[in-house]
């Protein structure tokens, strides 16, 4: 029994971490669809792209990699910016498929750019502040660094971006232009520019957290696509425009992938001889997605959402 | 009178040069090759591809520094010095569309036959249309046991498959408890006995999780956590958490590349301190995985050819220093037997003296290449025709590698098991995270 309470306490640990990653990474997609109505594709190549630039900058100003985030941040901005201005303006005259197809687009042309320059190997970065450092905070109860500090500026994200948009003017005109572009217009809101902070503002977020995961995740150009898929579900879960909702989501979900050990505790404490070959950790996603099928049924806004 | 003598004329042109074209036979021999090219196992893809092209090279060239057959011909020689032509193809780790591609290199560019696919889920997909169309494929490095237990008719596999080489694992697990490790005393049975396994979960990875068990109670091992995870997967804590808890001596892996190089972080993260950790080749036995440096000390992989067989065999030695001039490193467990497999290929057809299907089939079945010709530390090879296993190469045999530091400090793999080929003591137990 005291195996099964150190278990959950673990679980509970790792997968409040690993949550927090989820919501981070979920954060400026669920920012760009509040504001815009769009559902960007391409999030998790910004990831990818905010991932290289870690790998690669840092070397190459002799640093360590955490300090180029600021970096990685701001690369990740002006990609969100260039990619606004350059396709997402033109696709928003179209219908609502073109919009779909064309951040489709926009993640397959970034995904092969990345595969030309990079290569499709995937790299790591070997040493760094958090680079192979966890912390032990009890028996078997550790913290890992990398998750930790994506953790904490996970939480950093959700209060700036919180605080953005609810006290602030420029908060009050992106929500503004969320709720009807056409009328914030007439009140003298530029919409354009709304929309380019937004995309900045997703941008730059995960640009962030894509330089801080490559302490811990080997990048290749196809990173992308495994964090998204959580991401999507993270969104929709926790109501698409919604930034309470995707930390409560993120923070569900990793919750909900940690259950196995868990699991495996119970049968090792009840000594479940029958049970012992039902493994649960190939099912974990599966959970996940059981969940969130769940709630579009039962709550198609999802938890938090407040778009139809 | 002298148009009778016209026709005779062009008739006896005809006679002698109809026979003169068949003895000429095809100027080139057309073998698809189906490889992940890009995609997750892309590295791999990119080893696969230069073992085949050398062994190509070797074969269409006359190369007096090697001790090989193929390497003395400049072609193959019972078609007239025919050349091989290879046709890759990325399969991207799709089976299905490994399927297509397959389709393609049967009816578009007439392939005589085709080599592939590294992964088993394609190799499945590709050897069932290459069983359709009864066009011969050669597998060199896809080890699913299964493969071979469908009573294909086209379908032959050089590499040694994975009930061998887990067989392997748990005969070098019971000689460690009898001291017949090189350097190591007699390891206490019950430091080992606890076994925890994690594969990822495609074809591959989950006959590796069914062999391991089965050989777990084989061998009398207590296998108190078998795990199967999605190699796309973005976190493998829960996954580590369930091993660790389960405390066992021996931590064993069936991995992709990048889930490889997660496994091995989060193991790191969480400070696992297992006594031994074995991976089953494929991502533990990649370039990646070496950069992560000191994290892998002490870490087995079990192979089928390591740096360190040139040691032992002067062939495997002249034909990686070649490789080397062509990639800038070594041979691996993907590129030398993607060379077996394109070897394979040019005996048969040598073997075969046509092109035909049939021939071909028939050459595959009677084949017999003998170690010597080998890079791989093989008996040699020959396919079986009968049993519950048909078309698997019966002379090969796997390696167990231990990456140890060497002495200029680069990290390299050993072979510790088969025992008495061992090239470096064993380190034990693994030092722990």
């Amino acid at each position: 029994m005291e195996e099964l309470g150190i278990q959950i306490l673990k679980s509970l640990v790792s997968g409040l971490l690993m949550g927090l990653v989820f919501a981070l990474v979920a954060l400026g997609l669920t920012v760009i669809f509040g504001v815009m109505d769009i559902v960007n594709f391409a999030h998790g190549e910004f990831l990818m792209v905010g991932m290289y630039t870690t790998l690669l900058i840092s070397p190459l100003l002799g640093v360590d990699p955490v300090l180029t985030l600021p970096l990685a941040g701001l690369v990740g901005a002006v990609l969100g910016v260039l990619c606004y201005f350059g396709l997402i303006r033109f696709l928003l005259r179209g219908p609502m498929i073109a919009q779909l197809f064309g951040t489709f687009g926009l993640m397959i042309f970034l995904r092969n750019l990345a595969l030309l320059f990079m290569g499709s190997e995937p790299r790591i970065v070997h040493q760094g502040w958090l680079v192979g450092k966890s912390i032990v905070i009890g028996p078997g109860v550790v913290l890992e660094s990398t998750k930790l500090a994506v953790a904490v500026l996970s939480l950093l994200s959700f209060a700036v971006v919180w605080w953005l948009i609810n006290r602030t003017k420029v908060g009050k005109a992106l929500t503004a232009t969320s709720l009807d572009a056409e009328g914030a217009r007439y009140m003298g809101i530029s919409t354009e520019l709304m929309n380019a902070l937004a995309w900045a503002v997703g941008g730059a977020s995960v640009g962030v957290a894509g330089g801080l995961l490559v302490n811990f995740w080997p990048v290749d150009p196809g990173v992308g696509l495994l964090f998204t898929m959580i991401a999507f579900a993270t969104v929709a879960l926790g109501g698409f425009g919604s930034v309470r909702g995707a930390l409560v989501a993120g923070i569900l979900i990793g919750l909900i992938v940690n259950l196995p050990p868990v699991w495996d505790a119970i049968l090792r404490s009840i000594d479940a001889v029958g049970l012992r070959g039902l493994d649960i950790h190939s099912f974990k996603y599966t959970m996940v997605y059981a969940i969130y099928f769940l709630i579009m049924v039962l709550r198609p806004q999802g938890l938090f959402g407040w778009k139809q | 009178m002298r148009k009778i003598a016209l026709v005779a004329a062009i008739a006896m042109l005809a006679a002698m040069l109809v026979p003169a074209m068949a003895w000429a036979g095809p100027k080139e021999i057309k073998i698809g090759v189906i490889y992940p090219l890009t995609g997750p196992a892309a590295a791999a893809g990119r080893e696969l591809r230069a073992g085949a092209e050398l062994a190509a090279d070797i074969a269409n060239q006359v190369m007096p520094g090697i001790n090989m057959d193929m390497a003395k011909n400049g072609g193959v020689k019972s078609l007239g010095g025919a050349k091989l032509t290879l046709i890759f193809k990325d399969h991207q780790g799709n089976p299905q569309l490994g399927a297509d591609l397959a389709k393609k290199l049967i009816l578009d560019d007439k392939v005589v036959g085709i080599l592939g696919c590294y992964y088993s889920s394609v190799t499945k997909t590709v050897s069932a249309v290459c069983e359709r169309y009864g066009v011969p494929m050669i597998n060199g490095s896809s080890t699913s046991p299964t493969l071979t237990k469908r009573g294909f008719k086209w379908f032959w596999r050089t590499t040694p498959h994975d009930k061998w080489f887990t067989k392997d694992l748990f005969e070098f697990l019971v000689g460690l408890t009898k001291g017949k490790a090189k350097g190591v005393k007699a390891v206490p049975r019950e430091e080992i006995n606890t076994l925890a396994a994690a594969c990822e979960k495609t074809e591959w990875g989950s006959n590796v999780a069914i062999e391991i068990k089965n050989f777990a109670k084989e061998y009398g091992f207590n296998l108190a956590a078998n795990i199967l995870y999605a190699a796309k997967s973005p976190d493998l804590s829960s996954e580590v958490q369930s091993l660790i808890a389960a405390k066992p001596g021996a931590m064993l892996f069936a991995s992709y590349t990048s889930d490889a190089l997660l496994m091995i972080k989060t193991l790191k993260s969480m400070k696992a301190k297992p006594k031994i950790l074995w991976g089953q080749d494929a991502g533990f036995d990649k370039p990646e995985f070496v950069s992560l440096g000191d994290d892998i000390v002490g870490v087995l992989t079990r192979s089928v050819f390591l740096p360190s067989v040139v040691k032992m065999k002067p062939l495997s030695g002249q034909v990686n220093d070649l490789y080397v001039k062509k990639m800038g490193h070594d041979l691996d467990g993907a590129s030398a037997r993607a060379f077996t497999g394109l070897q394979t290929w040019v005996y048969v057809l040598e073997k075969a003296g046509s092109t035909e299907p049939k021939a071909i089939q028939a050459a595959c079945n009677t084949i017999s290449i003998p170690g010597n010709q080998l890079v791989v530390p093989w008996v040699g090879i020959k396919f079986s025709t009968k049993g519950d296993e048909i078309g698997q190469n019966v002379l090969g045999g796997g390696l167990i590698g231990q990456y140890q530091k060497q002495k200029d400090g680069k990290i390299g793999l050993e072979v510790v098991y088969p025992f008495d080929i061992a090239t470096a003591p064993l380190v034990y137990p693994f030092q722990g995270y």
